[in-house]
């Protein structure tokens, strides 16, 4: 009788354990495609801002046709981006492409006394504050699942959950070798 | 600003100085510990507070002791339970903040959402102080309902990384339900100071009672008195000097966890530097809410001591710069 008991409530023990491992999991990947869509939302908001920007900047440089080209190309590719791989990628294009643009930039002093283009600057860099902001948010997630589910006891359920290492979101080298443009200096 | 070095999970200090002991601890631990350290302060004002109203009656009605530890315990718990609930009305209107817009201040704005992304906290209800002396509070029960204000004065003194650490140190103070428990505790506290004031009028009046009885007194009840009296004069003090050092080691963790979330620990320490040196109109504030301020508006430069809601701002800018 005693024995039956002790067992009983020893496996109540193990799947309350089970239960509470389970739900860490599923929290943590929530918490990490969640943070994918904030960063998500900045993506569509910068290339929303792009053509208003383009407009303003071609009225007083339009023979920068490389640098207009490049940021149009980075945009087709964010909105017809099919997965993470996809919009993390033309994320860092249409990061490169705007460096460069705002780095030309410099050279009209028309343009950078523009009302509208100043505006436009703030808001630009500010969602690229908010992308790199996201981002780090995201790999943290990121983080935290893979180390819940790389270590005991956590290892032990991820397996007949499916579930396996999720990759963090790098900068390209070359990104990182872009001039940084003003972000910061907008004071 | 380089932005790009913000993606690179090996860069994380996930380990920071425990001010008490100087060990290297995890965050997330010392943030766990904290949060236990903070209840079972909070909880052993409380039995102290139902102590004393026990004493209390011991010493001058035994007959009614159960009467007295309810009431005590209602009016600690109706007093802390107002001041959780409304702790950020409180606050801003103590303050004489307004509301933020973001035509008016867009930069600020911007800044906070950013920072909010990174602490993966919501976007707080932003304020805005109209006082050129530079600082900050953060205040709300919960993460949805937190609010952060800044006064002019930060504003026109600090750029923008600068900015962004003070912004996510209180986002910090938020993310770490310190204001929930400042609060809860600044009531308890408040209470036990309200307690004792309440039975020094009642003893007055029943202590002169009790003495026309008390021939008839038992030992028991003359032993309660002496124990009444010493909590009386020790439990405001030691309530007081608890809640100052849970609030300074709350200033540490705060500074810690904003330079994680900023990963930038420089900008911190250099607005705390900035506000160091600060010499100008300092803002009038209660009291009563100095403590929820980014630097104490009230204490003397570099004041310490155990008394002091802040640590010193030179402890605070050394501690990051060794992060």
């Amino acid at each position: 009788m005693t024995s039956t008991i002790v067992v009983l409530v020893l496996l109540a023990a193990l799947v309350l354990f089970v239960v509470n491992i389970y739900n860490r999991i599923i929290t943590l990947e929530n918490r990490y495609q969640n943070a994918w869509s904030q960063i998500d939302v900045q993506l569509k908001r910068r290339n929303d801002l792009v053509p208003n920007l383009i407009e303003t900047v071609k009225g007083y440089a339009a023979h920068e046709k490389e640098v207009f080209d490049n940021v149009g190309r980075a945009r087709a590719a964010m909105a017809g981006a099919k997965n993470v791989d996809q919009s993390a990628e033309a994320a860092n294009m249409m990061t490169a492409a705007l460096g460069r643009l705002f780095a030309i930039s410099e050279a009209y002093p028309e343009l950078k006394a523009n009302e509208n283009f100043k505006l436009l600057q703030e808001e630009l860099s500010s969602v690229e504050n908010k992308i790199a902001y996201a981002r780090q948010f995201y790999n943290d997630a990121v983080l935290q699942y893979n180390t819940v589910i790389e270590t005991v006891p956590g290892v032990f359920l991820a397996n007949p959950m499916g579930k396996s290492r999720h990759v963090y979101l790098e900068v390209p080298e070359e990104d990182k070798a872009v001039p940084q443009v003003s972000f910061g200096a907008t004071a | 600003m380089t932005t790009s070095t913000r993606s690179a999970p090996s860069r994380l200090p996930d380990a920071i100085t425990d001010p008490a002991t100087g060990q290297r601890i995890s965050l997330l631990d010392w943030q766990a510990g904290n949060m236990r350290a903070s209840w079972l302060l909070g909880a052993g004002v409380v039995l102290m507070l139902v102590a004393i109203a026990y004493l209390v009656a011991l010493a001058l009605e035994p007959g009614a002791a159960l009467f007295f530890v309810v009431i005590a315990v209602v009016v600690a718990t109706g007093m802390t339970f107002a001041a959780y609930w409304f702790s950020d009305k409180m606050a801003l209107a103590a303050s004489g903040a307004r509301a933020a817009t973001r035509e008016e201040h867009r930069y600020l704005v911007n800044v906070t959402e950013a920072v909010s992304l990174g602490a993966g906290v919501p976007v707080p209800r932003i304020f805005v102080i109209d006082s050129p002396a530079p600082n900050a509070f953060a205040t709300g029960r919960d993460p949805k309902h937190g609010v952060v204000a800044v006064t002019t004065g930060l504003l026109d003194l600090l750029d923008r990384q600068e900015l962004e650490g003070v912004v996510a140190h209180e986002l910090a103070h938020i993310r770490n339900y310190d204001i929930r428990f400042a609060s809860l505790l600044a009531a308890t506290v408040g209470a036990v100071v309200l307690m004792r004031d309440v039975i020094l009028r009642a003893m007055r009046f029943g202590g002169a009672r009790g003495r026309g009885r008390s021939s008839g007194g038992g030992k028991g009840q003359a032993l309660a008195m002496v124990a009444l009296v010493v909590l009386l004069i020790v439990a405001p003090i030691l309530a007081t000097l608890l809640r100052m050092a849970v609030s300074r080691r709350r200033e540490y963790l705060a500074d810690a966890t904003g330079a994680y979330i900023t990963r930038n620990p420089e900008g911190l320490a250099s607005a705390l530097e900035k506000l160091r040196d600060f010499s100008g109109e300092r803002l009038q504030v209660s009291e009563g809410v100095q403590h929820m301020f980014f630097v104490n508006p009230l204490a003397k430069r570099n004041a310490h001591g155990l008394f002091s809601t802040h640590p010193p701002i030179q402890e605070r800018i050394d501690r990051l710069r060794r992060v």
